[in-house]
């Protein structure tokens, strides 16, 4: 075992503009650990994550990814950013190309990996997150759940040390939740390392290695979910969980 | 409140509502398109009266000439002006101080002052310029190639715009998506920017195209024998401006009628699976 965590957040301060989201916020991610972020909407749990491959920029403080400081002005984010898969709410799959395409192309163009590879490689892959029989559909011919599934696959497809979760299944219709939560809970069985921010405290509970609570910018607890949801320490966590509970 | 949406007429008994309502717009729409049926098809029979088949014949040769002579100055010019503008799109997005100025002032200069004009700086101007610095000018039929570089520059511009308007259409989300993969920003402009742009730009650049082709009329003014030229001598030879007119007209209809269709096709073709694209 080394001696620092996969993904660490070193005392990190952003604004927007005279705007203070992040607090000093200090969080460890370890290696085939399951990192859940909740709390309020505004709370800057988006906003954390979204810095943890530089789509936001921090002020102070320092992001490290395996030991490697990737908030450095002078590392190469273009590298950094293939080793940390991202999903999104809004799912941002390419809309000119078919699902298969969509998760070959950065394999093809960042890597090089030859097409054929790729694409047995990106075939196995959606077949993982059960959609090997759309691989030729386009995006807007598929529902929010089948999309948000290609475009686990998409970020899977690079082959990242940790995977980041944001809010992926807000923008689904109800009975489509639970079809992404399933390609999640797998993909922690098997071991991946992710930080989820999500407003799904089953999936929190279920499957999470470690709760964090965010508010008004700050990390305000954290826990191991039996703990956390059972016996939550800080005034702020109680209050937020009788008003998810 | 219910009644509202029952009958617009009863709502509302005001004379001009009264009169305007859906039957007698209907009527009104017909009769109109009735009007101009009938006044197109007089002038047309006084037209086709007047026009000398004879004529008509014999300047079909020099005419079709003209024809050749301005699909390629149409092809020259759509061929360069499409490259450039996407260039130029791409400079007005840049966040390049720099780059982005000089691409705003070239669009502001080349939609700012009329196309004619700059086909005369083009082919007066520097031909001038370039005998006072370093002699004798060196292309001896100037005004083809100033023709074709007056309607690059000239489009160019509009073209530019056309794609600025396409990738500010497109998803923040689809840069960072592309980005989050490891793209660098070059990569991400072209695989996944640029073809969204250049679909959501089309039906913009396709009408930019055709007023290229319409544009090419200008070129009498620079000496080049192309179809309004052509009209003009034929006109006044023989003072028949009709039968040499019915030629232009089918010429350029010739051009702009099939190109307005291919870009409907290209349009057809990026439909991504149908339907609603987000």
């Amino acid at each position: 075992m080394s001696d620092h965590s996969l993904l660490e957040f070193d005392n990190i301060d952003k604004y927007y503009g005279d705007t203070h989201v992040l607090k000093e916020v200090s969080l460890e991610v370890d290696e085939q650990d399951v990192c859940v972020v909740i709390g309020p909407s505004g709370s800057g749990k988006s906003t954390l994550l979204r810095c943890a491959n530089r789509l936001e920029e921090i002020q102070a403080g320092e992001i490290r990814l395996d030991g490697t400081a990737l908030t450095h002005p002078d590392a190469d984010i273009n590298v950094l950013r293939q080793r940390i898969g991202m999903v999104f709410q809004s799912f941002n799959l390419f809309p000119h190309k078919t699902a298969i395409e969509n998760v070959t192309l950065a394999p093809q163009k960042v890597k090089g990996i030859d097409d054929e590879i790729a694409y047995e490689e990106g075939m196995s892959i959606l077949e993982d997150v059960g959609m090997g029989d759309h691989a030729d559909a386009y995006p807007n011919q598929l529902s929010g759940g089948q999309q948000q599934r290609i475009a686990i696959a998409r970020a899977l497809a690079m082959d990242p040390r940790v995977m980041l979760f944001d809010e992926v299944t807000s923008a689904l219709d109800p009975e489509l939740v639970g079809e992404v939560l399933e390609v999640m809970r797998a993909l922690a069985e098997e071991g991946m390392t992710m930080m989820v921010v999500t407003h799904e405290m089953g999936f929190a509970r279920g499957v999470g290695d470690k709760i964090v609570l965010m508010a008004d910018g700050k990390v305000v607890e954290t826990g191991e979910p039996k703990a956390f949801f059972e016996n939550p320490q800080t005034d702020r966590a109680k209050q937020f969980l009788s008003r998810m509970l | 409140m219910s009644d509202a949406y029952t009958d617009g007429a009863a709502a509302d008994n005001s004379t001009i509502e009264r009169f305007l309502n859906d039957h007698t717009l209907k009527r009104v729409g017909a009769a109109i398109a009735g009007a101009f049926t009938l006044a197109v098809g007089v002038l047309l029979y006084f037209i086709i009266d007047f026009a000398n088949p004879d004529l008509f014949v014999r300047i079909i040769p020099r005419f079709l000439e003209a024809f050749v002579l301005v699909l390629g100055i149409v092809a020259g010019g759509s061929i360069l002006s499409i490259p450039l503008g996407i260039f130029v799109g791409l400079g007005r997005v840049s966040k390049t101080r720099f780059t982005n100025a000089i691409s705003t002032g070239y669009v502001e200069f080349f939609r700012g002052t009329p196309l004619l004009f700059q086909l005369i700086v083009i082919y007066y101007g520097i031909p001038a310029l370039w005998i006072q610095n370093f002699g004798d000018f060196p292309i001896s039929n100037w005004a083809i190639p100033a023709a074709i570089i007056g309607l690059m520059l000239n489009h160019g511009a509009y073209v530019g715009e056309a794609i600025r308007g396409g990738i500010g259409a497109v998803p923040e989300g689809q840069m960072e998506a592309a980005r989050s993969l490891g793209m660098s920003y070059v990569q991400a402009m072209r695989e996944v920017i640029l073809p969204q742009a250049w679909r959501n730009a089309l039906a913009a650049i396709g009408n930019d195209q055709v007023i290229l082709v319409k544009d090419t009329s200008l070129l009498t003014v620079i000496a080049v024998p192309e179809l309004i030229s052509e009209f003009r001598q034929v006109n006044s030879a023989t003072f028949d401006p009709w039968t040499p007119i019915i030629l232009v007209a089918i010429l350029y209809l010739c051009i702009t009628i099939p190109l307005g269709k291919f870009v409907r096709y290209l349009e057809a073709r990026s439909d991504w699976g149908g339907g609603d694209r987000r």
